[in-house]
Formats: C-alpha cells, sequence, structure tokens
C-alpha cells in the first residue's frame, strides 16, 4: 500500500495536494489526473509540408500510417475491417444526407430570431431535439445538447455537486466508469467532495445492497453507466433508479453513451436524473452530445458554459445546427430500427430473399435468435442482427479456440465482447491481427501497457486483463466479417501459442500458478 | 389505394439497385439487407392501409438512399480486407 502511495504521489507536480486527495489516493489509483501539465505541445517537425508529415508513434504497434490519396487508385490499399464500435460508429450515410444542406446553404444560426436563415436552422435543431427524446421518452425541453458524452458527464458530475456543495458534499460512482466520469470526481474530490467508488462483482455488475449501504444523508449525486464501454456489462439501472428515489434529494446520474440506440432506454422508467448521449455512438457524428434534464421534480446544476444562456442557461454557445441535426436523425433512424415489426424483418441468409415474391422464400419459418441473456425481449433489427453476429462470433471462437474467458456479464450488451485469451499477450495479439480494427480496451487506455482498470475491477488477474481484446459489433457489421475474423484470431491465437513456452508447459499439464518464478531468477 | 403488385415490386428494385451502388462494403451490405428486410415485410402485410404506410415510406426513404449513395461514391470505397477474399461476390453494377 505504501509504495502505492509514493508512487503516485511521484507521478507528477500535481501531487502537492491537500489531505483529501491523498485520501482518494491511497483509496483508489485509478484514474490519473487531466491537468494542464499533462497537456503537451509538439512542434511542428522542420520538414513539415503536408499532411503526409506523420510519422508512425511507437504507441501505434507497428502500424504505418499511409495517407492515401483519393487520387490513386483505391483498389490498391486494402483497409482493414472495423470491429471497434465502442470506440466510435461510422456515421450513417442516411444522417449524413439529413446534415449536408446546413453544412451548405442553410448555415443560418439557430439563435438568430429576425430571419428566415436563423428560422429554418431552429426548426431544424427543435425537430431534432424531439427525435432524442423521443428515444428515450423524454419531452424536448429536458434535451440539452453539448459537445459529446465527456462534456455532459462533466457537467452533469461537476454541475450538480458543486450546486448542493453548502449541504451535500458526497458523491457516489463506480470503478468501472468512463474516464472522463472518473476524472470529473477526482476533480471533486480535490475540491473537498467525499467520493465512494463501488465496487463491482466478478461479473461487473454493482450490488444494489452496497450502494444502499454507501448512500449518506449528504450524498447529492449517484452516476452509475447504464453500459460499459469495455465489457458491455449491462447495469440494473431501473432497479436502481427505483432505490434512488426512496431517498430524497439524491440526484441519479447515468452515462448512457453506449447504450442509447442499442438497448431500450426509457428515462422514467429507470427514474434517471440526468443522462448522457454522444452522437458518435449512435451512427451520428461526432463532437456532439446531449445531455438530457429532467425537469419534474426539477434538477438544478451549475453550468459549466457561461455566456448567451441558450439551452436553458446550461450550455451556453451557439449550437452547431449540423450536427444537432446529424445526432437527431441517428436517433430517428435508431429508434425506427429498435422498433419491432410484425414480421421479423431481417435477413440472416442471402438466398431467403434473392427475390422476395418468390414462393418459397415467404418468411413462415424465419431463423429465431435467441438473446444472450435468454428473456423474452422482443429485438428490433439492428439489435438482432448485432445478437445474430455476436453469437456467430463467440460459437466460432469457442469451437476453435480454448482458455478463452469472456469478461463482464453474458447477459452484457451483445454487441460487445470482450475476450481473453490465456498464455497470449493482448497486444501481440493486435499486431498480428493487422486486417482488423480492433482494441484491447477503451480508446483511451489502449495505448497504454497498463492492463484495463475496467477489467481489475471486475477481478481479473493481470495476465488476463493483459490478453483482452474487445470486439465491437454494429449495424454495418456483416456476417463476412465475423468469419473473416473468427478466421483470423484462430489462425493467430495458435500461432502465438505455439511460441510461447507457457502453452507448452500448459500442453505438458503443468499448472502454471503453483510455479514459484522468483525462485528460478535467482 | 394500396400501391400494385407491380409498383412494389419495381420499387424493390430500384432500393436494391441503388444499395448495390453504394462504394463501401459495410454501408452496400447494410442497405442491400434492409432492403430486402424491408419488403419482405411489406410482402408479408395484410392490412392494405399499412401496406400503403410501409410502402409510401419506402419511397420516402429511396429519395434519401439515392443521395446518399452518390455521396457514398465520391467519397467511399476503399477496399477491405475482408473483400478481397471473396473479390466477385460483392461488384456493384454501375
Ligand atoms: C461510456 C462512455 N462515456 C463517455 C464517452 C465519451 O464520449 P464523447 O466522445 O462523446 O465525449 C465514451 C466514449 O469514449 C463512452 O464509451
Amino acid at each position: 500500500m505504501l509504495s502505492r502511495i509514493s508512487r503516485a504521489a511521484s507521478r507528477g507536480p500535481s501531487s502537492k495536494v491537500s489531505h483529501t486527495v491523498t485520501g482518494y489516493r491511497s483509496r483508489r489509483g485509478i484514474v490519473q489526473p487531466s491537468g494542464a501539465d499533462r497537456a503537451s505541445v509538439v512542434d511542428l517537425p522542420s520538414t513539415y509540408k503536408d499532411e503526409s508529415h506523420f510519422t508512425p508513434r511507437a504507441d501505434m504497434l507497428g502500424f504505418k500510417l499511409g495517407m492515401p490519396q483519393r487520387e490513386e487508385s483505391l483498389k490498391e490499399k486494402v483497409r482493414p475491417i472495423y470491429l471497434d464500435m465502442q470506440a466510435t460508429t461510422p456515421v450513417d450515410p442516411r444522417v449524413l444526407d439529413a446534415m449536408l444542406p446546413y453544412l451548405t446553404d442553410q448555415y443560418g444560426n439557430p439563435h438568430s430570431r429576425t430571419h428566415a436563415y436563423g428560422w429554418e436552422a431552429e426548426q431544424a435543431v427543435e425537430d431534432a431535439r424531439k427525435h432524442v427524446a423521443d428515444l428515450i421518452a423524454a419531452d424536448p425541453k429536458e434535451i440539452i445538447f453539448t459537445s459529446g458524452a465527456t462534456e455532459t458527464n462533466n457537467m452533469a458530475i461537476k454541475g450538480v455537486a458543486r450546486f448542493h456543495k453548502e449541504k451535500k458534499k458526497h458523491v457516489i460512482t463506480t470503478q468501472t466508469e468512463h474516464k472522463c466520469v472518473l476524472d470529473s470526481c477526482r476533480k471533486l474530490g480535490e475540491e473537498g467532495f467525499d467520493i465512494t467508488y463501488l465496487p463491482v462483482q466478478t461479473n461487473g455488475v454493482i450490488s444494489l445492497e452496497e450502494l444502499e449501504a454507501a448512500i449518506r444523508p449528504d450524498t447529492s449525486l449517484v452516476s452509475i453507466m447504464t453500459v460499459n464501454n469495455e465489457t458491455g456489462v449491462i447495469q440494473p439501472i431501473k432497479e436502481i433508479g427505483a432505490l434512488l428515489r426512496k431517498h430524497r434529494g439524491i440526484y441519479f446520474h447515468t452515462d448512457a453513451a453506449q447504450a442509447v440506440g442499442k438497448i431500450p432506454v426509457d428515462v422514467n422508467e429507470m427514474n434517471v436524473d440526468i443522462m448522457s448521449i454522444s452522437g458518435h455512438k449512435l451512427y451520428g457524428p461526432k463532437g456532439v452530445g446531449v445531455a438530457y434534464v429532467r425537469r419534474r421534480p426539477r434538477v438544478r446544476l451549475e453550468p459549466i458554459l457561461n455566456g448567451g444562456g441558450q439551452e436553458r442557461g446550461l450550455r451556453s454557445g451557439t449550437l452547431p445546427t449540423a450536427l444537432a441535426v446529424g445526432i437527431g436523425e441517428a436517433a430517428r433512424i435508431a429508434k425506427k430500427e429498435m422498433a419491432v415489426s410484425t414480421v421479423s424483418s431481417f435477413v440472416l441468409d442471402d438466398d431467403y430473399a434473392r427475390s422476395p415474391f418468390h414462393a418459397s422464400c415467404y418468411p413462415s419459418d424465419l431463423p429465431f435468435i435467441q438473446l444472450s441473456s435468454g428473456n423474452d425481449f422482443r429485438a428490433g433489427r439492428d439489435r438482432a442482427h448485432v445478437d445474430a453476429l455476436s453469437k456467430r462470433l463467440i460459437e466460432g471462437i469457442n469451437a476453435n479456440v480454448e482458455h478463452v474467458v469472456r469478461n463482464g456479464d453474458v447477459a452484457g450488451y451483445p454487441g460487445c465482447i470482450n475476450l481473453s485469451f490465456s498464455y497470449v499477450e493482448g497486444e501481440s495479439l493486435l499486431m498480428a491481427l493487422k486486417d482488423i480494427a480492433l482494441s484491447s480496451g477503451s480508446a483511451c487506455t489502449s495505448a497504454s501497457l497498463e492492463p484495463s482498470y475496467v477489467l481489475r475491477a471486475l477481478g481479473a488477474a493481470e495476465d488476463m486483463a493483459h490478453s483482452s481484446l474487445r470486439f465491437g459489433l454494429g449495424r454495418f457489421t456483416t456476417e463476412a466479417e465475423v468469419d473473416f475474423v473468427i478466421q483470423q484470431i484462430v489462425r493467430t491465437v495458435h500461432r502465438l501459442r505455439e511460441m510461447s513456452p507457457l502453452w507448452e508447459m500448459v500442453q505438458e499439464g503443468i499448472d502454471i500458478n503453483s510455479i514459484d518464478w522468483s525462485q528460478s531468477h535467482n | 389505394m394500396p400501391p400494385s403488385r407491380r409498383a412494389i415490386l419495381s420499387l424493390y428494385q430500384s432500393t436494391l439497385r441503388t444499395s448495390k451502388s453504394f462504394s463501401s462494403y459495410n454501408f452496400r451490405n447494410y442497405f442491400i439487407r434492409r432492403a430486402k428486410g424491408t419488403f419482405r415485410a411489406i410482402q408479408a402485410e395484410s392490412d392494405p392501409a399499412r401496406v400503403q404506410s410501409l410502402y409510401s415510406e419506402a419511397v420516402q426513404e429511396l429519395t434519401v438512399l439515392r443521395r446518399s449513395a452518390i455521396v457514398n461514391q465520391l467519397y467511399g470505397g476503399w477496399r477491405l480486407a475482408v473483400e478481397d477474399q471473396k473479390p466477385e461476390r460483392f461488384r456493384s453494377d454501375n
């Protein structure tokens, strides 16, 4: 424990802090501060001419950044397939189509009240607000546009805690939250707030009893994410919301960046007071997000950005019309694709619908996809597609590779599958899989060689946390891609294991954990 | 007046043709899959009013799809590793 503190303390100038921080540090060391001292200014190299000045960095795992020029033959460059839907999703072409008018002729400021340019932009923004509200069953007046889930999380956590700081000094969150939540809480800790970081069970879900036990009379905010971005674990938000309703004066914030548009979300059913949504996780553009802020009972928070008083005064600044339209259209499409139609309207097999009016392909015996959670929730087509791919991927890997562990609850969101391949190093695996864009965890931690704090919070052993890969499936992932991934993974894992002395020992039946490694070194 | 079988079939063919003209592998396959699904739902619908509304929705979506396909042809279309495996399988016909 002592060594842990001193290591943390020697990290940087920000260690010169009050005793509350030291208290926090000794309890948890999961976030690094993101202060100005950590920002670095990099000079352009003297050879700078154009965008080709990029050189591969060490953390690019040996990949080269070849900036393909559009004028070159498109056939020459082969790009990896994309399986990192938790980091970001591609912009749906229909979303781009909705945005383009506002990036060309309809460039008015939505806050201009004196001319048609302003009115049409305002109308577009209000329509978008309605689409987002519909997706989460909220009122359009409760939707605030922000720059992304990071801003919303900062605004919610710091805003609520600071507004109530006279009477309430306690905030509860979990150990597996996204960095931006943890770092906001760390900042509050520096300001003198008490933060409780709830542990999670080995399946990644928090325990309601522990949450209830952590509640204090001076608790102002509980922040628990809906779907985890590394493991896909879904927290029991509805139960948590019901529990917190019983305690007056506690606000409930949930980071639903990975949930909205993917699993059904209803702010009233879940009793959520503030919710974070990110545009680029639901096939919308980057740089836009939404804060749902409940109006009845009213949630009071201190805005971070002050200014013209736009967005109910909670987030001043001119709205980016095109981006707002983008997240709105993305929400509209997500809602539509999540709706259950009377007929199961997805097609797994190409032959099924070569001609939809061919008698032999009438949908009487459609394949029914069992959800991993086994409940009777009927899936819309997006979800049914992801479910089918997820099942295919898991079964394909299970059938061909042994010693694979799935991290996190099996009833989690099936579009996020976190697997650990024993006796293989995650980074070597990633490097060998150059035709697949994958990550070993969240985008912000995958560059560092430290194992993921989320997996450690689930109690994963260090080596298992090191050998994890996250497979992100989505609307645009195809079956052929999943088959390609299975084939590549199987081949690479077998090859890497053949080179591993540990694997050889396992094959010989030696229990690795029983070996005293230190002795053989001395 | 619900649309005729012929009108539905013709709309289906246009939607499918437009979907196939996307340059990007993932978008192309998604919209082909989606077109098939949408039209199977129309085909399986027995309520004429529902058929009418699904049909007009599909007409609307086709206009969006046409514009999106043009933009995608301008900016999309690098080959993915998975396409190299079966080069002849997903060629568009434009
Ligand atoms: C759970 C979660 N919260 C917040 C974020 C950050 O969102 P944004 O990029 O919109 O700021 C992400 C994505 O990285 C996320 O996965």
